[in-house]
């Protein structure tokens, strides 16, 4: 059992699992519909979409340095998505707005990496950059999906024509899944991924030791903005449409994900797997406030407490590192 | 060029913005030879190995290797040329396995999904860090300890044992005696001793003149980031030396 707890200790990801069973059981108890599958199925598709983005944050995070534009990526993602679609098939459209997308990362991760300059400041510029490009090809105004229905079937249509409970889940939900599967893999198993933490860990080593250190992270930046713009397209296929605010503020409740998950902010430690807990954590705090009858403005500050305390118990419950 | 040479860098220059680190040094290593690199702070011994190493691309000069001219322009080809660093700092990742530190950056992969996933091949790189361990005498039987639960002791020994397992030709210690204790320093010095049996080369920079002297065939003296002197340990004292270093001139 010691052997056991230990173990547990020393994961990234035990602090965010235990939040989430903590704040599952309070709000199954204190809040009404809450324990519903058609409440947990719904809680569920806005965590794949959030988590999603989460995975190429975490990748990046792990790798040292962070991205502040994934939420105007999400959003450009999606309207560009919908803009194209009408014009060419569903399914190219994406490939399309993945081109865009990536092309976006390899520049924040070149400004980044060769130019020296903290990727806070890069980033945050993109952010700015890309929602007043989002203002301008809309004019402002709300972009509604007009072509085949070939890509959003295969993200978030539900899938009603299974039989019995089956049929309240959607598509992305597998997706993030899946996705979070692979990349946990990744991180943990390949050589990439042994790479992505040597960079995080001891950069100037990684790079003695014949690491490509810049082009680790500009990847990780491009794995970052693909996955934002993945998420962007899977969140307008539900509704369809999408103002051009969408995303607005995403970024932080992404780092939160993230940080509660495990993932450290000043790189070399966290796991993909935590993230699931984490995404989870956050969507379920906003709707089980609201089926608790609190006012929907505790929300933002219940997260704020919650990426303080985690972070916290993260620091204090892993093994203390004896020097370095 | 004698066919013994396993180094030779000729006329290296290197300026960091107005500062001139190296000015047209040269240095030379045959094989199975041990050379002391010494100087002062600020000499430019350590820009001189990092130049051997990949690090620091050199404004000028050239580099043979075995006779040849390479161009060092990453580490990763100094790494893939057979020559090996241990670094002051060690350069080992504190978070990470033994075995992961050893392995970093070549690590074996059994590929998966026809070379798409590079999958590392963990039962290899155990066993083989056991090896690499057993090569420099060091009784460490768990792989998975994180290097920052280890010794400074135990620390070094994995730096250099990452670096002798890969077959070096050249070996450059840069400080390995810094912060070691009197029996780690012993271990270290017979360990450059070994390599020199195996033909290869070793660099080792030092403050400690004794150290230096207990196992080097040769000394080489940067000063300015200029040659200042090449002497043979059987030709020479720590006196002539220790004035090379301060006076530039040799004394007669």
């Amino acid at each position: 059992m010691n052997i056991f707890l230990a173990r547990m200790r020393s994961r990234p990801e035990t602090g965010s699992f235990l939040g989430f069973i903590m704040f599952f059981i309070i709000f199954s108890i204190f809040g009404d519909h809450f324990f519903t599958l058609g409440n947990q199925t719904s809680l569920f598709t806005l965590t794949a979409e959030l988590g999603i983005i989460c995975i190429g944050v975490g990748f990046l995070m792990i790798s040292g340095e962070f991205d502040l534009s994934v939420g105007s990526v999400y959003a450009l993602g999606g309207i560009v998505f919908m803009m194209l679609a009408p014009h060419m098939h569903s399914l190219l459209a994406l490939l399309l707005v993945m081109m865009i997308a990536a092309a976006i990362g390899w520049f924040n991760g070149y400004i980044t990496t060769k130019h020296l300059i903290p990727s806070f400041i890069v980033t945050l510029s993109m952010m700015l950059i890309i929602r007043g490009l989002i203002y301008m090809i809309t004019s402002g105004r709300i972009t509604s999906h007009k072509g085949d229905l070939f890509v959003l079937t295969f993200f978030s249509a539900k899938m009603s024509e299974l039989p019995g409970f089956l049929s309240d889940f959607r598509p992305s939900h597998f997706w993030f899944i899946g996705l979070l599967i692979l990349f946990h893999y990744i991180l943990f198993n390949t050589r990439y991924g042994n790479h992505v933490f040597a960079t995080g860990i001891n950069k100037p080593a990684a790079v003695r030791m014949g690491l490509n250190t810049d082009w680790i992270k500009t990847k990780n930046f491009m794995i970052c903005s693909c996955f934002a713009a993945l998420s962007g397209i899977i969140a307008v296929s539900r509704f369809r449409m999408g103002s051009p605010n969408i995303g607005i503020g995403l970024e932080l409740e992404v780092i939160a994900a993230a940080v509660i998950g495990g993932i450290s902010l000043y790189g070399g430690t966290g796991a993909i797997i935590g993230i699931l807990f984490s995404a989870f954590l956050i969507c379920m705090i906003r709707n089980g406030l609201l089926l608790m009858g609190a006012p929907p403005y505790w929300y933002s500050a219940f997260v704020g407490v919650i990426v303080l305390i985690s972070t916290i118990v993260n620091i204090k419950i892993q093994p203390r590192k004896t020097k370095y | 060029m004698n066919s013994n040479s396993l180094v030779s860098m000729k006329n290296i220059s290197k300026s960091f913005g107005s500062i001139e680190a190296l000015k047209n040094a040269n240095f030379d290593l045959n094989k199975g030879e041990i050379v002391g690199l010494a100087g002062d702070n600020g000499a430019g011994k350590s820009t001189l190995v990092k130049i051997l190493a990949g690090v620091f691309p050199y404004d000028s000069g050239e580099i043979f290797l075995e006779g040849n001219e390479v161009k060092l322009s990453s580490p990763k080809e100094a790494i893939q040329l057979g020559i090996e660093s241990i670094y002051q700092d060690l350069a080992l990742f504190e978070d990470m396995d033994l075995s992961r530190n050893i392995f970093i950056g070549r690590e074996p992969v059994k590929n998966k999904l026809g070379g798409l996933i590079k999958n590392l091949d963990k039962e290899t790189m155990n066993r083989e860090t056991l090896n690499a361990l057993k090569m420099i005498k060091i009784n460490i039987t768990d792989t998975s300890q994180l290097v920052h639960t280890l010794s400074g002791g135990q620390r070094q020994s994995v730096a250099v044992a990452r670096a002798v397992y890969f077959r070096a030709k050249i070996v450059i210690m840069d400080e390995p005696t810094a912060a070691l204790s009197v029996k780690e320093v012993q271990k270290i010095l017979d360990l450059a001793l070994e390599l020199k049996a195996e033909g290869i080369g070793v660099i080792i920079i030092t403050h400690n003149l004794h150290h230096m002297f207990s196992v080097a065939d040769r000394i080489t003296v940067l000063q300015n980031g200029t040659l200042a002197g090449n002497k043979k340990i059987k030709d020479t004292n720590i006196k002539e030396i220790e004035n090379l270093i301060i006076g530039g001139h040799e004394e007669d």
